[in-house]
């Protein structure tokens, strides 16, 4: 029963960021662009689906807005939240190169961080808004997680598959053109900030998608789920997986989430082994991406079944 | 200067106070439509900064390039290339992950190169006809089996022939060609004085930057000779070949190396 659980909830959780992994995957392995700040994109959807569907304020509520909308207008807002806040950012930022882009993004990031920490009237600053509106499942007979797993995974599936058939066009192919050589690409009249910002811009719009779904499942939206570790658990799924494949981004993140996943199945006892067992999983996951970076395995593994 | 197809109008560059092209006074020349423009010099004459400086990787310091009529100063690279413009650059530039075949395609305009085109696949008939273009421009520069290669297993001279193939998948109006023969075997040097010789034939204007004067002065049908970044001397291959400044500009480079 606690494998039954365990799957369910790594199949959950992990589809929900592998739709992060996968934006990542467009946006670096074949775009070329750092982006530090998958979180802000993330909780921009999670925010924007909690407001669009809760109740308006009353009483003591702090916040300013909300338009008790059913649950699927919530979720396009959240899509549109996070490409909006994909314009706004990735306008100025995108003429910027490597590490430049990878602070900027990091930046905004925190910045934004710190608004729906201190803004009261967007998200109940940290408190954040609980009892997100969930649309009812009840319909299926079956369990709300499995429910959701399956609803992230469906998600997840058509984020890859929209992903693959950019990426398997000429669009793809101009995508690795301009990461290998701007010059290059450009003297064949290539648009490259246009296709980079495009690239940006479609990217984002599922991470929002995501954003909602997650909000859905885990009911709260506050600032302390939506920090710069969300941003590093992506990356680091990222080169888990091998980075140039969309295969690979799945992968890795399904791994990543179920190391984690797992080390929190146990049943501590006490409240000081839970919070071992916590900084044991920070450890580990620190320690993967170490050892990714320095030896890459699975890039090895991969490399010796392709022709070279 | 009406008529010229390209015209280089009192341009000057340096680089951190050292003067490359133009001298003081500026450096002039021009093309007519459909000629066949030969560009020498010594090393260091300013050359391929002269061709930076047509397509838009550097801007001038002062004058302007007109192209068909359009001043470029405030163009950038791609916008420049949308006008017709092909250049290639003296050390060839390849994309490693994409295959020789792919190398081309990037060259070509394709409708699928927008993000909701690629979505719905409406670029595929496009795609098969420019990959039926392609391999005949590989052919044509002598790379037609090696299609399916990775660049990496191509030679020096090779890469500066896919170069060409991939400006020429986009049939450009104007094309510049920095120093084709070097580190080509003579066999397929033959084979690209033909297909040059044949695209300007075809209309293709044509600026070739060249040390092999063999091979350049056969072809072209001017000549510009840049000294120091200036103009040292213009005229038909014939009147280069005996100018008494050319030779003792080439023979002191020589005689300096
Ligand atoms: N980006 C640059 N920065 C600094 N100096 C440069 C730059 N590009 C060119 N130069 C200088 O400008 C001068 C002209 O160089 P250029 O490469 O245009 O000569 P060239 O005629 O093409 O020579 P070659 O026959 O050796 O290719 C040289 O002195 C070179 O060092
Ligand atoms: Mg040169």
């Amino acid at each position: 029963m606690i494998w039954a659980q365990l799957l369910t909830t790594v199949v959950m959780f992990g589809s929900v960021y592998a739709v992060l992994t996968l934006a990542l995957n467009l946006q670096y392995a074949r775009g070329g662009m750092i982006n530090f700040g998958m979180v802000a994109y993330f909780a921009a959807g999670a925010y924007a689906y909690a407001i669009v569907t809760q109740a308006p304020p009353e009483g003591l509520d702090q916040y300013l807005f909300g338009f008790a909308a059913p649950w699927w207008a919530g979720f396009l807002a959240a899509g549109l939240a996070s490409l909006a806040f994909a314009v706004l950012t990735g306008w100025p930022t995108l003429r910027l190169r490597g590490e430049y882009l990878a602070l900027t993004t990091f930046a905004f990031a925190e910045v934004f961080h710190s608004v729906l920490l201190n803004e009261r009237r967007i998200g109940n600053g940290s408190v954040g808004l609980s009892n997100v509106e969930r649309p009812d499942v009840a319909w299926t007979g079956l369990d709300d997680t499995i429910v959701y797993a399956v609803a992230a995974l469906t998600m997840m599936l058509a984020t890859a598959y929209v992903f693959n058939r950019i990426l398997a066009s000429p669009y793809g192919r101009v995508l690795d053109a301009i990461r290998e050589d701007e010059l290059a690409a450009q003297t064949v009249g290539k648009k490259i900030t246009r296709i980079r910002f495009e690239v940006f811009l479609i990217s984002a719009i599922p991470v929002g998608f995501a954003g909602a779904l997650y909000a859905m499942i885990t009911t709260l939206v506050s600032p302390t789920l939506y920090t710069a570790e969300v941003t590093f658990t992506v990356w680091i799924a990222l080169v888990l997986g091998g980075e140039r494949t969309i295969v690979g981004a799945v992968l890795g993140t399904m791994a990543l989430i179920f190391i984690q996943e797992s080390l929190r199945v146990y049943p501590f006892e006490t409240v000081r082994a839970a919070q071992i067992a916590a900084s044991a999983e920070e450890i580990l996951t620190g320690a993967i991406f170490i050892v990714m970076l320095r030896w890459q395995p699975f890039e090895k593994l991969m490399k010796k079944g392709r022709p070279s | 200067m009406t008529g010229d197809f390209l015209a280089v109008d009192r341009i000057t560059r340096s680089f951190g106070g050292l003067k490359a092209v133009g001298g003081d006074a500026g450096l002039s020349f021009s093309i007519g439509k459909g000629a066949f423009l030969g560009l020498i010099g010594p090393n260091g004459a300013g050359k391929s900064t002269v061709f930076n400086l047509i397509c838009g990787v550097l801007k001038p310091n002062s004058g302007q390039v007109i192209l068909d009529g359009t001043v470029l100063s405030d163009l950038t690279v791609s916008e420049i290339a949308a006008r017709g413009l092909g250049r290639t650059f003296q050390t060839p530039r390849a994309f490693p992950s994409l295959s020789v075949l792919e190398n081309v395609l990037v060259g070509a305009d394709n409708e699928g190169e927008h993000v909701l085109a690629a979505l719905s696949r409406r670029w595929r008939a496009r795609d098969a006809e420019l990959t039926e273009k392609a391999f005949d421009v590989l052919a044509r520069v002598g790379l037609a089996d090696r299609a399916a290669d990775s660049v990496s297993n191509l030679s020096g001279g090779e890469l500066r022939m896919l170069e060409v193939a991939r400006q020429l998948i986009r049939d450009p109006r104007i094309l510049l060609l920095d120093e084709p023969t070097a580190g080509v075997d003579p066999n397929l040097q033959r084979k690209l004085s033909a297909l040059l010789a044949g695209l300007h034939r075809d209309g293709t204007t044509m600026i070739v930057v060249e040390h092999n004067l063999h091979f350049l002065l056969e072809i072209a049908d001017r000549v510009v000779v840049l000294q120091s970044g200036e103009l040292l001397a213009e005229g038909s291959p014939g009147e280069i070949k005996s100018d008494a400044r050319v030779i003792s500009a080439y023979l002191g480079a020589n005689h300096a190396a």
